[in-house]
This record gives structure tokens, sequence and C-alpha cells, in this order.
């Protein structure tokens, strides 16, 4: 096996005006080119020297720093590298080449509702969330109420979840998520979820978190860009092409789709 | 990495919370629900009782030969289930590995931890079952963990490093099963070793290399009879002797060092 480049990964807590700092940002994958995914074929292609990857790259040099307390948005088509920038900031995927530094904790919510079993009991679930999120048992036994309360479900907390309904389980999730304390929270395109009551419920809480929490969202929806964020960076083709007022980026975004 | 960031709170936490997920889960759904550990590994032992102790009439010469029988399967089902789970663990907890950052190692121990908590549960059935059959208890008996504790160390280090592998190519899995089949007939569990010796010392010699055989042996010869040959009784090469703590060590810290390095890409080529 190749040894792989691998840039830096720091966590540091210290008075920085800054909560994240991102210098020479690159990433690339792997893409197996035929079925490289087996021994057979393996062993076949370096027997006939052909590399069965071909390097596909996803960012090319960000550079960008973060405010603490800033509410930044993140916008770009599918495909454009968002997602991955936000692996690399959580610590999922290794950066290729370049240096990114985090300050404080941080609370990563890539998707929501990681390891949810529906064989387990929506209390169970909460804890193991917990868990996987990096809260001790005391720590979750301390929310718990809170969350039953804000997902409006309490009187299914010992039901078993695949007897959850797909809004209920989101529901439950997203409301775990919004207890997880962190300096820095990390959302993927889950801002409201649930009915017109519940997304209610979930824009109240993103407006109330703007100025006092250090957020970083990707989203579709341009409406929410200029409703929450205090910035805005726009990724096209693995590269950043605008970075600045929500208004502008946003507008600049949907003439993309022209 | 230093030991306490190893065992920091939150991986504490976190390798609690999925031991006692995965434990809940395996006999979700099932009648007698955790009594499966115990049946499982009794029904194999009566099986292997009936066809090599009645009927090809292995063992005559072996005191408490049911016990000593027991031993051999119980450690031998620990020590598959162990591997299996740890070597799977990558897949079968892919969808953690892709959306949460965490040291991976975590997902190999605590899918081997049931295994753990099986061995434990059937260690207590071996010694009712010594004494019911008139094994004198013994101060020897304090030595089991320690042979146990090595075998687990082995089974981390496979798990570990076939598992990192798997990630990539999913024939590891299979090139395992059929080395579980051959390793079986390799290590001396349903027949006794005598029976090699008596043919081949060499052979026997050999076979106690490895270092399974040696646990095997040493927990039988600690737990049920004084009159099992051992790694340390037989071989007389005191290089030999501790070839099988050498292959222990070897395979637990190449796995370490492997994984290490391999898991910074797991999330991306799961």
């Amino acid at each position: 096996m190749a040894k792989r480049k691998i840039g830096t990964r720091r966590e540091v807590r210290n008075d920085s005006e800054y909560a994240i700092e991102v210098e020479h940002l690159n990433k690339s994958f792997r893409l197996p080119t035929e079925r490289a995914w087996g021994l057979k074929q393996a062993i076949f292609n370096r027997i006939r020297g052909i590399k069965g990857y071909k390097d596909q790259k996803v960012l090319r040099d960000l550079n960008f720093k973060v405010k603490k307390g800033e509410f930044l948005g993140i916008v770009g088509r599918n495909g454009s590298g968002k997602s991955t920038l936000l692996k690399i900031l959580a610590g999922i995927y290794y950066p290729e080449k370049g240096t990114i530094t985090v300050n404080g904790s941080l609370v990563p919510f890539i998707e929501l509702g990681v390891g949810f079993n529906p064989e387990l009991t929506g209390r169970e679930n909460v804890f193991l969330n917990g868990a996987l999120l990096g809260f001790s048992n005391k720590e979750m036994a301390e929310m718990y109420d809170d969350i039953w309360k804000f997902a409006e479900l309490e009187q299914f907390q010992d039901q078993k979840l695949k007897n959850y309904s797909s809004g209920m389980q989101v529901r439950l999730a997203f409301s775990i998520a919004i207890r997880a304390k962190g300096d820095i929270l990390i959302l993927d395109e889950v801002l409201a979820v649930g009915d017109a009551a519940f997304q209610q419920k979930c824009n109240e809480y993103f407006a109330s978190l703007k100025g006092n929490q250090t957020v970083i969202l990707v989203t579709h929806s341009m409406e929410n860009v200029k409703r929450f964020c205090d910035r805005a960076i726009m990724i096209e083709d693995g590269k950043i092409v605008h970075d600045g007022e929500p208004e502008v980026v946003a507008k600049e975004y949907m003439s993309l789709f022209k | 990495m230093s030991i306490p960031r190893v065992l920091n709170k939150r991986n504490r936490i976190l390798l609690s919370e999925l031991t006692r997920t995965d434990f809940k889960l395996r006999y979700q759904g099932s009648v007698l629900g955790y009594l499966w550990a115990l049946l499982r590994p009794l029904m194999m032992f009566a099986i292997l009782y009936i066809v090599f102790a009645k009927l090809l009439r292995f063992g005559n010469d072996i005191p408490h030969y049911p016990v000593y029988l027991l031993a051999g399967t119980t450690i031998w089902s620990f020590f598959t289930e162990c591997t299996s789970q740890g070597i799977q663990a990558m897949l079968t907890r892919g969808d953690l590995i892709r959306k949460i950052s965490f040291p991976k190692y975590i997902v190999v121990v605590s899918s081997t931890m049931t295994a753990v908590i099986n061995l434990l549960i059937n260690l207590v059935v071996i010694v009712i079952f010594a004494l019911i059959n008139g094994v004198t208890p013994s101060f020897t008996w304090l030595l089991v963990p320690f042979s146990l504790l090595e075998l687990y160390a082995l089974s981390l280090g496979i798990s570990f490093l076939l598992g990192a592998i798997n990630v990539k190519y999913r024939d590891v899995m299979s090139i395992w099963d059929v080395c579980i089949q051959a390793l079986f007939y390799a290590v001396p569990i349903i027949y006794p070793v005598t029976m090699i010796a008596n043919t081949s010392q060499l052979a026997a010699k050999v076979i106690l290399l490895n270092p399974i055989a040696q646990v095997i042996q040493d927990v039988r010869h600690n737990l049920v009879t004084v009159e099992s040959i051992t790694t340390w009784n037989y071989l007389s090469n005191p290089v030999a002797m501790i070839v099988p703590i050498i292959i222990t060590v070897a395979v637990l810290a190449l796995g370490a060092v492997y994984f290490r390095g391999a898991s910074k890409f797991f999330a991306e080529e799961i």
C-alpha cells in the first residue's frame, strides 16, 4: 500500500478570536477505476502495473477563518465539496494537505440520529446517541427530560424505535442534537424537520443561536442563509468562489442555476 | 498515543455503550434470550462428546475427559466468536465510522466484548461441571485468567490486522472462515495431544507451538487435570517454549500498528 500524504488537524483551546482556521486545505479521493474491490483484482492490477484507482480532486486550496460566535453558511451545487469539507472539519476524513485548527469542542451533525437502532427503545437510543456525541450517562440523564419534551414524544419513550414514524424518529434525533452543547456546532442540511409546528420551533431555536454560538451550516436553502447566517461561503468545483455577505452569496448561488 | 488518551472518559463511555447495545441486540427476539449464550456452546459440546468420547472412544485415558473436552470447546468458541466479530466490526459499524469521528479501535474492542462476556458465563459452567465431575479445586485455578488474557490478546491482534485489511478486501472474511476450519483440526480440541504424541513426538511438539493450543492445554492442566500435556512440560527447548508468547505479542503489535495507520482512511473506504 502506497503511503498517502496527510495534512494536520489540530484541536486547541485558547483565547484566539477564531474558532476554526483552515489553511491551504486540499483533499482528493481515490476512486477505484475498474472493480478493484477484491483481492483478485488487486493482485491482477499490481501484476499488470495498473494503479487500480484514480485521484479525484475534491477540495483545492481552501483558506478561511471562522470567528467565535459567527454563524457561517456554506453553499454550493451537489458534488461541489461541501460535505467533504464538513467531514474534514469534524475529523472524520483526514486532510490531504494543509492545516486545520479547531478551537474548542466541536459537535458535528453530518446526519441526524447516527447509530439509531430500530430494535432498541427510544430511551436506549437516546443514551446510545448521546454516548456517540461524547456525553456521559450522567450528562444525558440531566438532559433526558428536556429532549423528550422538545420532541413532544414523552409517551413513546419505551417503545422500540421501529414503531416510530419516520417523522417522529427525526424529531427525536433533532431534539438530541440541539441539546448537545459544544463550542462549535456543525450542521449538514438538518435545519428544520417535522411538521409545520415543529419546524417553527426549530427555526426559533436557530434564531436564538445567532450571535452566541459558533455554527457552520451547509444548506441549499437561501432563505435560511439570509435569515440565520452572518456570513456565507460559496464553493464551486472544490474552490471558494465567494466569501462574504449572506445576501450577496445567496444571489450568486441563485444565478448558478439560471 | 498515550494511555490516558486511549482510555479517556469519552472513549470509555462509548465502549461501554456500544458493548451494551451489542449484547442487547444479539439475542433480540429470541424466546430464551441470553440463555443462548450458555446453550449454544453446551450443545456444541454435547455433539462433540457423543461423537468423539462415546462413539470414537477418544480420551479414555484422560481423567475427567468431559470437563477436559468442555474446556477445549468453550475456549475454541471464544476464539472463533471473538475473531469473526472483531474482523467484521468495521463493516457492521460502518454507519458510525462514516459519520462520527472517534478512535476506531473502540468498534473492534466493543464487538469482541460479547464473546468475552459469553466466555465468563461459560467459565462458571465449566467450574460447576468440574466440581460435579469430582475435580479437586486447586490454587492453579487462579492461573486460568492469565491464559485466557493471552488468548484475548491474540484474538484482538488478529481482529485488528485482518479487520483493517477486510475494509478494503472483503475476501479476508471468507479466507478466515476457511482458516478457522483448518485450525480446528490443528488444535487439540477434540483429540488429546497424547494421540498425536504416540505417532509422532515432533508433530505433537509443533502443534504445541500454536498459542491457541498452548492456552487450551494450559487451562486444562491448571483447571482439570495435571496429567495434561502442555507446551511447558512437553517441549524441552526453552526457546521453543516461548514461541507461542512471541507469536501472540508479535500479532498484537503488528495488528495494532497496522490498524492505527489504516484507520485514518476507514471513513473514506467503507
